[in-house]
């Protein structure tokens, strides 16, 4: 993981100061809530339906034993006692009261985290692949281009108060498990024809309103040259983004209204920083720069690079438990003795993505016994250990079911994308929770669940898309009509993955249902699909292949008090 | 930086009854619209400075003849924040100094609240017009928090990675007061 320098210790502290004086004279009455909102946005705090929401930044998604321990602690002793982890990786707590905000931030300054620019329209926490540094189809390892690219936009002055929010994600492996293609930025890392390790730059993708997948602007920028081709690519969009309108302000907007004339301002502006500007060159990253960061994402002291891999037992002599935990909550490595270890957070009775402090401890501790002190946070909002040795995949099965991680859910229907929706946020137009443990119970059989395989459903309680609905093969989408809560259905939609296909929006199939009608529908859409399926196709295969008009039949057949139009 | 009191400015814009007067005779302390200077800019004398009042829709790279040369006419570029979100002025500033090296005054009118001034300090502001009800206490604390930053700007072009760190650290950690009473 990357270890703060004294310098990045006081820049926090700095930061914590700065907002300690900014609530001081908003409680003062010195500074009223319309201007302190972009503030304390910009310090992850953000009003919601009951109190503020404090999003906490987890870098690329790296969290220590240490640092969940510290989050453990705030939320028993600020929050009601847990906190929800997010599609990008951070960690949102609900219930903070705004004038412990400051005690709060010092507390999260000791373990080296913060909530700066996880909210705001500024450029957001960088998000990675949940397999950073450790998966066996990784070309470069991402994470010292996160830890550069994260210093490099935080607190950048110019790029404070953008038109909108801006999203980086970044993966270095073939597979895309970080859904670059929805990000207003995405950069793959690679290797051309010589070795040389260079990004390939996609820019104009977002979900929202109007769900765009990013195109390609440069096909291969060198890795020393990247900061400058970011500056170049949001100065562009602060000058040109929309302001006019909230709805057109994504740089999504910008692209596609503008195509190969955008690519030409930011190749031209790229071309005027390096040639013209005064010390132009000077984010030009050195190897050395890139040497400091990277030396300390080797690998954890104590680990053993070398060993041999354990003898796997013989399958049939493993409880039918613990070989399905291996088969979906397990992971290959790219060291042959490790493994990566996923711990679900989708379990009957609790939200997606949400633990208790209690929770948050115990998972604290299996970072530390098994996998030393190291966690991801996962895009799919579970958690994950990354250095978990072979043979203490046992061990780790029986302590993980005990702190109740081990469902063997991973890739499947019930590990499901969901934002917190209408019960805390104060944009949602619809509850996102109650849906959600609906379709867990109705499709709590295991049996069932590994017959449908691997699935991606994601839920969003409104169209700002936390829950990803548009890249959901089923997506589900609260809307509101006259006060009450609706939900649109869409199938067929992608992330970007090999599984999932190239990015692209579901499609939507009918008139919006009603919240009791969901879980029907949901299930006559799998049942559409187990009963169309040709041998060894997926959800995913047999939607695209078969379009939206047999789930749509299916799904309006369940209908009780919504009527279906027809088609 | 410094605090534009609109009551003692030296500067002053060139307006009859019916708005910005179309053709405005060169004399000294002129605050221009761009449209203004259009109209006069090949007859205005050289050595005679003029200021310019500049929309933030404006490419400032089209300002480029005008910041040419050894002896440029303009001395003042104003900078508007029609709402303090708005940050396009912080591009523009920028790429004055940095691109065309406009070494003038470079000033931030409109809405212009106390947290700015970190920003606007280094992206290249060393003037500021407060809005009417902010505070310049407040505004010269707003500058003192950060004793550096990650990326380079206008007033420190190196980022971090380029200087000495630990050299920063220590001049930081002997000036006692930067956190007094910040409870940390």
């Amino acid at each position: 993981m990357y270890q703060y320098t004294e310098f990045d210790r006081q820049f926090v502290r700095a930061r914590a100061a700065q907002f300690r004086d900014q609530l001081r004279r908003h409680l003062d009455g010195e500074l009223p809530d319309e201007e302190f909102k972009a503030l304390r946005l910009q310090n992850g705090w953000y009003v919601q339906r009951h109190a503020p929401m404090l999003r906490v930044a987890v870098p690329y998604g790296e969290l220590s034993s240490r640092q969940l321990h510290q989050l453990a602690r705030i939320a028993r002793g600020f929050d009601r006692d847990y906190g929800h982890f997010t599609t990008r990786q951070n960690l949102q707590f609900n219930w903070i009261p705004l004038a412990r905000a400051a005690e709060v931030m010092e507390l999260l300054a000791e373990v080296d985290m913060h909530g700066i620019q996880t909210s705001g329209n500024c450029i957001r926490n960088i998000t990675s692949d949940a397999l950073a540094g450790i998966a066996p189809d990784e070309v470069v390892d991402p994470r010292p281009y996160c830890e550069i690219l994260r210093q490099w936009s935080t607190l950048h002055p110019e790029f404070a108060f953008l038109p909108r929010k801006f999203k980086i994600a970044v993966t270095g492996a073939h597979e895309d498990r970080a859904a670059i293609g929805w990000h207003d930025i995405g950069l793959q890392l690679l290797k051309n024809a010589q070795g040389e390790v260079g990004f390939k730059v996609l820019a104009g993708g977002g979900m929202g309103r109007t769900p765009i997948v990013g195109s390609v602007i440069g096909e291969f920028v060198p890795w020393q040259q990247i900061l400058v081709y970011l500056e170049a690519i949001v100065r562009v969009y602060n000058r040109l983004g929309r302001r006019d309108n909230l709805y057109k302000a994504r740089i999504k907007i910008l692209v596609k209204a503008e195509g190969q004339a955008f690519v030409d301002a930011v190749n031209a502006e790229f071309r005027h920083i390096l040639q013209h500007d005064h010390e132009g060159a000077a984010h030009l990253i050195p190897q050395a720069e890139l040497d400091r960061v990277a030396r300390c994402f080797q690998l954890p002291e104590g680990l053993d690079a070398q060993r041999a891999p354990a003898a796997a037992p013989a399958p049939d002599t493993l409880p039918a438990a613990y070989r399905r935990w291996l088969e979906r909550n397990v992971h290959a490595h790219r060291l042959p003795a490790y493994r990566a270890v996923t711990l679900s957070l989708k379990r009957a009775g609790q939200a997606p993505g949400d633990a208790t402090g209690d929770q948050m401890d115990r998972a604290a501790e299996l970072a530390t016994r098994f996998s030393h002190g190291e966690l991801r946070v996962t895009h799919d909002q579970n958690l994950l250990l990354p250095w978990v040795r072979d043979d203490e995949l046992p061990a780790l099965w029986v302590a993980a079911r005990e702190a109740g991680f081990a469902t063997p859910n991973i890739g499947l229907l019930t590990d499901m994308i969901a934002c917190p929706g209408g019960d805390f946020c104060a944009l949602a137009n619809a509850r996102s929770i109650p849906v959600a443990t609906a379709i867990s119970e109705r499709f709590e059989d295991l049996d069932r669940l590994y017959d449908i395989g691997d699935i991606d459903l994601h839920l969003s309680g409104c169209i700002n898309s936390c829950g990803h609905h548009h890249s959901g093969h089923i997506g589900i989408l609260g809307v509101d009509k006259d006060g009450d809560e609706w939900y649109q259905i869409t199938v067929a939609g992608s992330d970007g993955s090999t599984l999932s296909g190239a990015a692209v929006p579901g499609k939507v199939i009918g008139p919006s249902f009603a919240a009791e009608e969901v879980p029907d529908a949901i299930e006559a859409v799998i049942e559409t699909y187990r009963r169309e399926r040709r041998p060894g196709e997926r959800f995913i295969d047999t939607s695209r292949r078969l379009g939206p008009l047999p789930f749509r039949a299916a799904a309006d057949a369940v209908r009780r008090t919504t009527a279906a139009t027809a088609v | 930086m410094r605090f534009i009191d609109p009551r003692h400015d030296r500067w002053h814009r060139v307006e009859g009854e019916d708005g910005p007067v179309p053709h405005p005779d060169p004399l000294a302390d002129r605050l221009l619209t761009l449209e203004q200077w259009h109209a006069v800019r090949d007859t205005w004398p050289r050595g005679l400075a003029a200021g310019l009042l500049l929309p933030n829709t404006l490419d400032v790279d089209t300002l480029a003849e005008d910041l040419r040369g050894p002896q440029p006419r303009l001395a003042l570029l104003v900078l508007q924040f029609p709402k303090w979100t708005d940050g396009r002025a912080y591009s523009q500033a920028r790429v004055l100094r940095v691109r065309h090296r406009f070494g003038g005054e470079v000033r931030a009118v409109g809405e212009v609240l106390v947290d700015m001034l970190p920003l606007l300090q280094r992206t290249g502001f060393d003037a500021v017009q407060l809005r009417r009800d902010q505070s310049v206490e407040a505004a010269v604390r707003a500058l003192g928090f950060f004793a550096g930053h990650y990326q380079g700007d206008v007033r420190q072009p190196q980022p971090a990675f380029s200087r000495d760190l630990l050299a920063e650290a220590a001049a930081v950690s002997n000036d006692a007061g930067l956190y007094a009473g910040q409870g940390i």
